[in-house]
């Protein structure tokens, strides 16, 4: 089995499972949810077996797609070590996700659609990982787009799940815009698509990078990975079931923004990158500060994401893709285990998401509770984990290239160790605070083993020594690079004494300031001004919403009058009509009356005689 | 003879408006018919008198075949009327309306 | 001499053809018709073609106005008693089809001089016709002639159209016979 035809088989069985449910299964639910487990276990195997295939080698394979005389578009699969990595990492995730999702989604009277919906996301994500050209990721990149929609509006009969989803692939869209720009400018450009060849041509005459088509490209990653100023959907999206914000905005479809600019890496010229590290940083801690302000335990964990989504473009823009490459990944493990682990907690709490709400969850659902504390540590940054790894990869970077981002990173750790410990000591320690929470048990096995096993993951995920040679090829070389610069020792260790002192006066400070199992906010409490204006996430939303209510849709009525009015009624009813009046005009002429077209051939006749007569 | 080639193509040119005439104002079919004949008469007229008055045989000629096809159309138009006459009982042209609309 | 019978066959020519027109028997407009048929007939033999004089009464006042005769008795039409101006419309039309034609004459050939007759060539043995035309003979060889050599394709294409319009006479004015 060649590592193409696994391929093959990992791109399409997904789509064939989506199918099947989408034509069949929609009513019979079990069988559409054995049908997509399934497919995801097959897609992991499958995966194993291409990387086992391809061995270290790069395998890139191209068809031909569509050509009209010069202009081509093609399909293909450009399988190198970082598709290697990020491949394994989104089918395990996603497998271990749709077993999740049997326990959580058990009751739930639409399970069909939603399996049909994991299975066209899991189809469109792999499309993004495995595809060799520009044009290739645009579509899929749309199509994971609709499967997002799809998804986060599964409870389409509430409106603010309908809402949310639209505001997604709006907000999606509207980054999309500047994406298909840039698509059309590099195809012009280097008249051509494909990455490995865009790569060879850039590699061969540097002046070919272009800043236009880069900053372009990068409105699609800054709509699909939620930076600012499109960060607006990803909190709202929370409204979709929980195994689906694990997913898609936790692990892999977020994070899909980033795995493009890594693709594209050779296409940005330095100041772009800056800027897009600058972009990251404010993103973290911008995100770090509203997470303080929020009550809903998916919520902070959305703007966890927002923050960690800001490292990785950091780390992109301080020149490392390999180390941004490296926390996608950590990020995906031990983001989905909280969101899973939140999953467990809202479904043992009959629904419950208002921290406050909860707590004593510890004693009630242990294994929740030690493998949701060890995806906090992850997150932190604590030595040996997984987490630590790859922040202090960024850390260390920051140091060497821009040391103010290494510092406002670092303050923005400190901020992530707050609202996390913030999050724990409130909702699992104390007492409960619900009827809910009080009768919480522990979840299913279904729910717990994609928990404990993320866990394992997210301990030892960061131990990049112990990764086979075929993955991570590039995350080794960025580390490499960052190991054997000058100073590496004595920065390595000022990096970890103020990482840990973050995390630690993090964890702590949370504690002191709100104890455990508090029964309300202690910051709203004693400086509720404070805690109003983090709440009013700088009032993105209200300056979005003025924007489109007053400003646009008075321009979309004006466009919709004109085309009712100038395209509708004059040009097509209008010509319709002329044409219908000069057919009148010449039926009244039928009168059926012998002496009428004797008329008219005599008035023909002194026509032509005055014609032929020169007089006109 | 006196009289010259002008005064023959004004007889003709008279007898040309007066089957016009005939074809406006008339309202029995047959009678239009008629005043087409007398048309074709006028032009009849018209070609002989140039040909006597160029000395050529080929008007004489041509007038010859306009009376042969003139017989036969007379023949047919007149099979198709009272094919008519048949259908509607009338040969009246103001009767005769049904391609209107 | 000849002068006066031409205008007075010509004036004969003229009433009678009006006198169709306006006749509201159609009978009597038949007859008219005649009248003016051998009129011109008469005029024929002044311009010295007597063979079509001959051909012109045999054929067109003989057979072809005969033939109406029969179609207007069969038809049995009653008199035509309506104005035969009855409106704005047919006066204007009527008005402006006579001057059309009258003024199109007047305007061609009003010049003035009448073109001289030239004289009649002696009768020809074989007139051939090259060079200026087939010679203005009153013999009938010369038609026989002329129609087989020089005309003989109208001649042919005639045959054929008379044998066409005898089949669609006989088709068209076949009474249909319903399959019961």
């Amino acid at each position: 089995m060649t590592a193409t035809q696994s391929l093959l088989v990992v791109l399409f069985a997904p789509l064939l499972s989506a199918v099947v449910i989408a034509f069949f299964c929609r009513q019979r639910h079990g069988l559409a949810a054995a049908i997509s487990v399934s497919a995801s276990a097959a897609i992991f195997i499958f995966s194993l077996l291409a990387v086992a295939a391809a061995g270290s080698d790069t395998v890139h394979v191209t068809t031909d797609w569509l050509s009209f005389g010069d202009f081509e578009i093609n399909k293909g699969f450009f399988f190198d070590s970082v598709s290697k990595t990020m491949l394994l990492m989104v089918t395990f995730v996603g497998f271990l996700i749709h077993v999740f999702s049997l326990g959580y989604m058990a009751k739930d009277p639409a399970r069909g659609r939603y399996f049909g919906g994991l299975s066209i996301f899991m189809f469109s994500m792999l499309g993004i990982v495995l595809a060799d050209n520009l044009i290739m990721i645009f579509v899929f990149w749309e199509l994971v787009g609709f499967s997002s929609y799809m998804l986060i509006g599964h409870y389409f009969n509430t409106k603010k799940a309908a809402a949310a989803a639209k505001k997604a692939f709006i907000v999606n869209r509207i980054g999309d815009l500047g994406f298909v720009v840039g698509i059309a400018y590099a195809y012009w450009h280097f008249g051509t698509t494909d990455l490995e060849v865009m790569g060879q041509i850039v590699g061969a005459d540097s002046s070919m990078v272009n800043l236009t088509i880069a900053a372009l490209l990068m409105c699609g990653f800054i709509g699909k990975s939620a930076q600012f100023p499109l960060h607006v959907w990803l909190p709202d999206a929370m409204a979709g079931p929980t195994p689906v914000s694990a997913l898609i905005h936790a692990a892999t479809m977020v994070a899909a923004g980033g795995y493009f600019l890594i693709r594209i890496v050779y296409l940005f010229p330095d100041g772009l990158l800056t800027f897009i590290a600058w972009l990251g940083v404010f993103g973290a801690i911008y995100a770090g500060f509203c997470a303080f302000a929020r009550r809903d335990i998916k919520q902070i964990l959305a703007y966890s994401t927002l923050s960690q989504l800001g490292y990785i473009s950091a780390a992109f823009g301080l020149g490392y893709p390999g180390v941004a490459l490296f926390h996608l990944v950590t990020h995906a493990f031990f983001k989905a285990l909280l969101f899973l682990a939140a999953g467990s907690v809202i479904h043992g709490c009959h629904h419950e998401q208002d921290i406050f709400k909860m707590g004593g969850l510890l004693k009630k659902m242990p294994i929740t509770g030690i493998t949701f504390f060890i995806g906090i540590l992850a997150l932190c940054g604590v030595y040996g984990l997984s987490g630590f790894y790859s922040k202090d990869a960024i850390l260390i970077a920051g140091g060497f290239e821009n040391v103010p981002i290494a510092i406002f990173l670092t303050f923005g750790a400190l901020l992530t160790a707050g609202y996390m410990g913030r999050l724990f000591w409130v909702a699992f320690l104390g007492q409960p605070n619900s009827e809910a929470a009080s009768h919480a048990k522990e979840s299913p096995l279904t729910m717990v083993v994609p928990l404990i096993v993320l866990a394992v993951l997210s301990i030892i995920g960061g131990w990049i020594g112990f990764w086979p040679e075929q993955l991570g090829g590039s995350i080794k070389a960025d580390l490499d690079l960052l190991h054997y610069t000058d100073g590496y020792d004595a920065m390595h260790n000022r990096i970890v004494i103020f990482g840990t002192a973050a995390w630690v006066i993090g964890l702590l400070g949370a504690f002191l300031f709100y104890g455990k199992g508090a029964k309300r906010d202690r910051l709203e409490k004693i400086a509720a001004p404070v805690y109003g204006f983090l709440e009013s996430r700088l009032w993105f939303d209200e300056v979005y919403n003025y924007y489109v209510a007053k400003i646009q849709q008075r321009f979309a009525l004006f466009l919709s009058f004109l085309d009712v009015f100038v395209i509708k009624g004059i040009f097509v009813r209008g010509s319709a009509g002329l044409v219908g009046l000069v057919g009148t005009c010449s039926r009244s002429l039928h009168d059926g009356n012998l002496h009428s077209y004797v008329y008219w051939f005599l008035a023909g006749l002194i026509l032509l005689w005055v014609a032929a007569s020169g007089l006109l | 003879m006196t009289v010259g080639l002008n005064a023959f193509i004004l007889l003709a040119g008279l007898l040309f408006a007066i089957g016009l005439l005939g074809v406006i104002l008339r309202k029995n079919t047959l009678v239009i018919y008629m005043s087409l004949e007398l048309m074709l008469n006028a032009v009849n007229l018209a070609l002989v008198a140039f040909s006597r008055y160029n000395g050529t045989m080929d008007g004489n000629l041509f007038v010859f075949f306009i009376i042969t096809v003139a017989a036969a159309e007379v023949a047919l138009g007149l099979a198709i009327i009272v094919a008519l006459f048949r259908l509607r009982q009338t040969v009246m042209v103001d009767e005769l309306t049904s391609l209107s609309r | 001499m000849i002068d006066l019978l031409f205008y007075v066959f010509a004036a004969i020519t003229l009433i009678s053809a009006l006198l169709m027109v306006v006749s509201p028997n159609a009978v009597n407009g038949a007859i008219c018709m005649i009248i003016s048929f051998i009129s011109t007939a008469a005029l024929f033999v002044l311009l010295e073609a007597y063979f079509l004089a001959v051909i012109q009464v045999l054929v067109y006042a003989g057979a072809v106005m005969v033939l109406f005769l029969f179609i207007i008795m069969l038809m049995d039409v009653d008199k035509d008693t309506s104005r035969l101006i009855k409106d704005k419309l047919t006066l204007a039309a009527s008005i402006a089809g006579f001057s059309l034609i009258v003024i199109l004459m007047c305007a061609a050939f009003a010049s003035g001089e009448h073109l001289p007759e030239t004289a009649l060539l002696p009768v020809l043995e074989n007139p051939t016709g090259e060079g200026i035309g087939i010679p203005y003979t009153t013999s009938a060889k010369s038609f026989g002639y002329s129609l087989f050599t020089k005309y003989m394709l109208p001649f042919q294409v005639t045959g054929f159209l008379l044998l066409a319009a005898m089949i669609g006479v006989i088709v068209v004015s076949k009474k249909h016979v319903e399959n019961s």
